[in-house]
């Protein structure tokens, strides 16, 4: 039976997401939360009583770079590169010229690095979690607590992605705009009152974080863990952002799809 | 093939890149067989061969291929193969998982994904190197991969654009001849060059394009006559050149006559090729002058060339 178009890019790109060199630097870039979380470990089994409790490390320090910085990273190289990297590296004439509506090439490219940034920074995620509650298996509120952070991680990374993948589409300089905008704008915006924070995607993400809502009060280290990562927000209904972060996701991968079958791409000779 | 076996047409094509003339007022087509498409860089080949591959959208005119538009018409590349000019690849695959992979989006089944991988890395002799990363290929056998990946899925439009550039001579002949075992009935192959004696080594059917226009088109002999105002120069190896060239001096059509002493020959100049062989055979016919060789020196594509665009 014939392979769908969507389902041969998908193949197709996940070896090269798998085989590329910027992939062996990011997996190590991702496992920084992993040999910090270890470090923090072995150093409060050495010393007992000192130290930092292993919830408040894991929302505050782990969260804090995976969700505003390491997500933010990886969607913006790999998203960007779904075909700037087609286009510096003159590749994308191969692809071009076969059966494959440029859509699904959008889409499955898309999947495939999205997969892919998905089981890493969640496993990063999950390592680093495990390391560092290794002695609090059985307190149920954080294992609550990891699964809406991994929540979190797994939708920024999907929105996060789309968005850079219709930048790649259409802007020479898309790594120059995505950096401005992820430690530009999202950086700042989100920590404006009111209403102007919810124009970051941000926003959104930190609103699927549990709160004081979640049954996490201050005595369970509920707002205190994490109190880095919702300074200033003001958050919306988990619903609500996943619903606004799915759409958002959506019309940027179809505006993506659709520069792209409208585009010339030139290659520099 | 359309109905008339043209495979390609194009019909008052034109493209630009903002204001930089690509391809101008373009009408032709090309039907089986190999044709060379011939200029300098920047003719306009490239520029061709990608709205021919749907590459690029045409800003003026209409390009089709077997009757149906390229741009933004995917299911028209299972008609075509196109091997770029650009030396780009996935550099961290092997030459087999290059070929694989691209055929994979014909969205065959693995079976006949491995054997039509097999069968083109075998027609392009890397069946040996096909197992290492392509990185690792010399100049020659990246060129082949690329060949091999534009005729993978056995096309029956190949369109090769400068696929002998950067070879050496052993690498050439090799591409060459695989170009050539492609053409068999039926098959289109169109192949860009600006190297002339490369498209000659090919086929005798060529399209001269230069500055975006298209300056002619047929068989270099057809082209030769097209430019019949214009002196052609004949070459006549005889034991008497000079004798030879007395019986030529007196006619209206020659225009000059030099002697080349270390070959041997007399060089005839002369504005009417047809009655000069004509006078020739009647001589050598009638033993007046033993005749041991004609040659026209400039009977090639570069001098065809040269003359159309007036140099």
């Amino acid at each position: 039976m014939p392979t769908a178009p969507f389902l041969a890019v998908f193949r197709f790109s996940a070896k090269l997401v798998r085989r590329s060199k910027r992939t062996k630097v990011f997996v190590a870039v991702a496992a920084l939360p992993v040999v910090l979380a270890l470090v923090l470990q072995i150093n409060r089994l050495a010393s007992p009583g000192l130290g930092l409790d292993g919830l408040t490390v894991f929302s505050n320090v782990v969260m804090g770079f995976s969700l505003q910085f390491l997500v933010l990273l990886l969607s913006l190289f790999f998203g960007t590169s779904i075909t700037a990297d087609e286009v510096d590296n003159r590749t994308l004439t191969y692809p071009a010229t076969r059966p494959i509506p440029k859509m699904a090439f959008i889409l499955g490219k898309y999947a495939a690095s999205v997969s892919f940034l998905l089981i890493l920074i969640l496993a990063s995620t999950i390592l680093s979690f495990l390391i560092l509650m290794a002695d609090r298996m059985s307190y149920g509120t954080a294992w609550t607590f990891l699964g809406r952070s991994l929540a979190a991680l797994g939708f920024g990374t999907i929105c996060y992605t789309a968005l850079f993948t219709l930048a790649g589409t259409f802007l020479r300089k898309s790594i120059l705009f995505g950096l401005f905008f992820c430690f530009g704008w999202e950086n700042v915006v989100q920590y404006f009152p009111g209403t102007t924070q919810k124009f970051t995607i941000m926003h959104w993400l930190k609103s699927l974080l549990p709160g004081i809502e979640a049954g996490m009060g201050p005595s369970n280290d509920g707002t205190g863990i994490l109190k880095f990562l919702l300074f200033r927000h003001e958050p919306s209904p988990a619903w609500a952002a996943v619903l606004v972060i799915l759409a958002l996701s959506t019309a940027f991968l179809l505006l993506a799809g659709y520069i792209f079958s409208r585009k010339e791409y030139l290659f520099d000779e | 093939m359309s109905g008339n076996g043209t495979a390609i047409r194009a019909s008052k094509l034109g493209k630009w890149y903002g204001n930089v003339l690509g391809l101008s007022d373009i009408s032709i087509e090309i039907g089986a067989g190999i044709t060379g498409l011939l200029g300098p860089n920047g003719a306009g080949k490239s520029t061709f061969m990608k709205l021919i591959t749907g590459q690029l959208r045409p800003s003026i005119g209409t390009i089709t291929i077997g009757g149906r538009p390229v741009w933004n018409n995917p299911e028209v590349f299972r008609r075509i193969g196109f091997c770029p000019e650009q030396d780009a690849f996935y550099e961290d695959m092997t030459g087999r998982e290059f070929l694989t992979g691209l055929l994979g989006l014909y969205g065959y089944v693995p079976s006949e994904i491995r054997e039509r991988a097999g069968r083109a890395l075998e027609f392009v002799e890397l069946t040996e190197a096909a197992d290492r990363m392509i990185r690792g290929y010399s100049r020659g056998m990246r060129q082949r991969l690329k060949i091999s990946q534009s005729l993978a899925h056995e096309p029956d439009i190949l369109i090769l654009d400068e696929p002998l550039n950067g070879l050496d001579p052993l690498s050439k002949r090799k591409v060459i001849r695989l170009i050539k075992e492609y053409r068999t009935e039926g098959r289109t192959v169109l192949v860009s060059s600006h190297v002339l004696p490369e498209i000659e080594a090919l086929t005798k059917s060529i399209v001269l394009v230069h500055q975006g226009k298209i300056l002619a088109e047929g068989d270099i002999h057809h082209i030769r006559s097209l430019i019949d105002t214009h002196p052609h120069i004949v070459a006549v190896r005889t034991s008497d050149p000079r004798g030879l060239a007395g019986r030529f001096v007196g006619q209206a059509d020659v225009r000059s006559v030099r002697f080349d002493e270390a070959e041997g020959t007399v060089l005839f100049e002369t504005k009417n090729r047809d009655r000069f062989f004509d006078r020739l055979t009647q001589l050598a016919a009638g033993r007046e002058f033993d005749v041991e060789e004609i040659t026209s020196p400039d009977d090639n594509l570069q001098s065809v060339f040269d003359y159309l665009v007036g140099k």
